[in-house]
């Protein structure tokens, strides 16, 4: 039976797959597959990469299909200690090429599309047959070295790779299943994607705490969503505030049906309106409806229980364990009194030790506490309040988007200069969205013009929804754009 | 109308015409998230001058089922 000390994570997997092993772990259409194959495939996987010569250190680009195959190559990988490094596939392809010039990877998983110099390996390939462990390899490795790497926004618009280590991911995993209090017996839909921080995390609290995970494309279709929590008798999964707005807008109360068998909701990634909270309490109220606040960097630093916290919905919460602390810090990293308005700083077991570039650590820390970026204050109860956010990144349906990155693809088109800014989304469905400023340049661009050619550089939710043509950007005397007086 | 349909929904999603079939639904390829019909909706209701009933919006869930949908509100 596999062992890695390493990591708590495949040490939990390895004990369900010893004292359950014929309990399903996953399930993937008509697949299903227990916690003993789910060990096996693992190790056989790893078996393959350690054939392809990957070693310790090394980087994989691992496309974040929703797959079975997925799971083996990011456990295997962990196993081996080769680093991960999960992208979207449908993510530009500039932003693709940027990444790989970063990390370098050994190899490529899944659908990544070509990587100029790197061997890639689609998951139908991946030899998964039994395999002899007494083949593999054991690294002598560290719970602090780097699992994985997730690339998140950063504010200049060129992505920032987050190393997350074994100790971090299952720091993360312990704090959630504690506080959410998920169970073996728990049965977990999965329609978020697995290339960001909630998803992937919702995926190892569910193996780490030896329950079933169902895996769903995502929330477009609806129907098929609710029969798999039928058929599949789903007691809980996890979803973000514009997911929510979905579910409301195109199946109504629908989902309230299921109220007796949902154990938990997670909620994540972005703010979600009091009156959102107030609805799903009526609609479930015996499910734990808990909502984290957290980024890639400090994953659920924060939980808020809707019910148990009725008369306090506009906080985010507290911190998620007795592991995590979280503070409010002034301009020069002091902590500051209660009631008062400072940047929120987070440290404890899953909050990342460095970004994989030196120059993205700068400023990044004071001392261990992580510089969230977001401001707000702490009650005396210990309740912790957004007011704003320092960092300029618009939150999509909780993407993070950068609006340098959305101005850098528009300039490219021949417009003389140009601001984004966050705006409410006008349908109320995604929250913020960008709404771009347009100064008109020597030749004559039409919006609608810039906006077909915008989708060939940008990803659906990067485009703006409101667009406006103005004399001039307001800067500042540096050339920083004052996004503030935009937004006024 | 299939055609205009299909046209909308290929260049809302970004994906090849040739992938918009009428059986494909929504969750099918990653590009139609719920992201991605919305806007699907919405490109539809403006571009054709329809607006979807809210209980209907439910089984619009295929290819086929949002032409035969659209097809009804020209037609009603």
């Amino acid at each position: 039976m596999l062992k890695a000390l390493h990591s708590t994570l495949l040490c939990d997997i390895a004990n369900h797959a010893t004292a359950t092993p014929d309990k399903i772990a996953l399930v993937e259409g008509d697949n299903r597959i227990t916690y003993a194959q789910l060990v096996s495939r693992i190790e056989a996987c790893a078996l393959f990469m350690q054939s392809l010569g990957l070693q310790v250190g090394d980087r994989v680009l691992l496309s974040a299909q929703k797959e079975k195959e997925f799971i083996y190559v990011y456990f295997a990988a962990h196993l081996l200690g080769v680093v991960n490094v999960v992208v979207d596939s449908a993510a530009p392809r500039e932003r693709l090429d940027y990444i790989v010039n970063i990390v370098k990877p050994a190899a490529c998983f899944g659908e990544t599309g070509v990587v100029a110099g790197c061997h890639i390996i689609p998951f139908a390939e991946i030899p998964l047959d039994d395999c002899c462990e007494a083949h593999l390899k054991s690294p002598r490795l560290q719970a602090t070295d780097v699992a994985d790497v997730m690339f998140t926004t950063g504010t200049t618009g060129a992505p920032k790779g987050v190393c997350l280590s074994h100790d971090n991911i299952s720091g993360s995993a312990s704090n959630t299943n504690g506080f959410i209090g998920t169970k073996t017996d728990d049965i977990e839909a999965l329609a978020l994607p697995l290339s960001h921080s909630f998803g992937l995390g919702r995926l190892r609290c569910v193996l780490s705490v030896g329950a079933t995970l169902v895996l769903v494309s995502n929330f477009a279709n609806l129907k098929s969503f609710f029969t798999v929590l039928e058929k599949e008798q789903v007691t809980g999964f996890g979803m973000v505030p514009a997911a929510w707005q979905y579910i409301k807008r195109f199946s109504g109360r629908r989902i309230a049906k299921f109220a007796d068998q949902l154990r938990y909701i997670e909620i994540g990634s972005a703010a979600m309106p009091v009156e959102d909270k107030r609805l799903l309490m009526e609609l479930f109220p015996k499910t734990r409806l808990c909502m984290h606040y957290g980024l890639t960097e400090a994953s659920r630093a924060l939980f808020s229980e809707f019910h148990a916290n009725a008369a306090n919905l506009e906080s985010i919460g507290r911190p998620a364990s007795s592991l995590v602390d979280v503070q409010i810090c002034g301009e020069d990293g002091q902590r500051l009194n209660n009631d008062v308005d400072g940047e929120l700083c987070v440290r404890g077991n899953m909050v990342c030790r460095s970004y994989y570039l030196d120059k993205d650590n700068e400023e990044a820390f004071y001392g261990d506490w992580f510089r969230t970026g977001d401001w707000g204050h702490r009650d005396e109860n210990g309740n912790f309040y957004l007011t704003g956010r320092k960092k300029e990144l618009i939150n999509v349906g909780g993407e993070k988007v950068s609006p340098a990155a959305i101005e850098e693809a528009i300039m490219s088109l021949g417009v003389k200069d140009c601001a984004c800014v966050a705006v409410n989304d006008p349908n109320g469905v995604l929250g913020e969205v960008p709404k771009a400023y347009l100064v008109k340049g020597e030749t004559p661009i039409e919006i609608n013009e810039v906006k077909s050619r915008l989708a060939q550089l940008l990803p659906p939710h990067e485009i703006p929804v409101e667009w406006e043509w103005i004399e001039c950007i307001p800067r500042t005397s540096s050339g920083k754009i004052q996004r503030l007086k935009l937004k006024q | 109308m299939e055609s205009r349909v299909k046209e909308i929904i290929a260049r809302v999603l970004n994906v090849d015409l040739s992938k918009i079939t009428d059986t494909l639904s929504s969750g099918d390829i990653p590009e139609w998230d719920s992201v991605g019909n919305l806007a699907i909706i919405s490109t539809i209701e403006q571009e054709l001058d329809v607006e979807f009933p809210l209980e209907d919006l439910f089984d619009l869930t295929s290819v086929e089922s949002i032409v035969q949908e659209v097809t009804k509100l020209l037609h009603a």
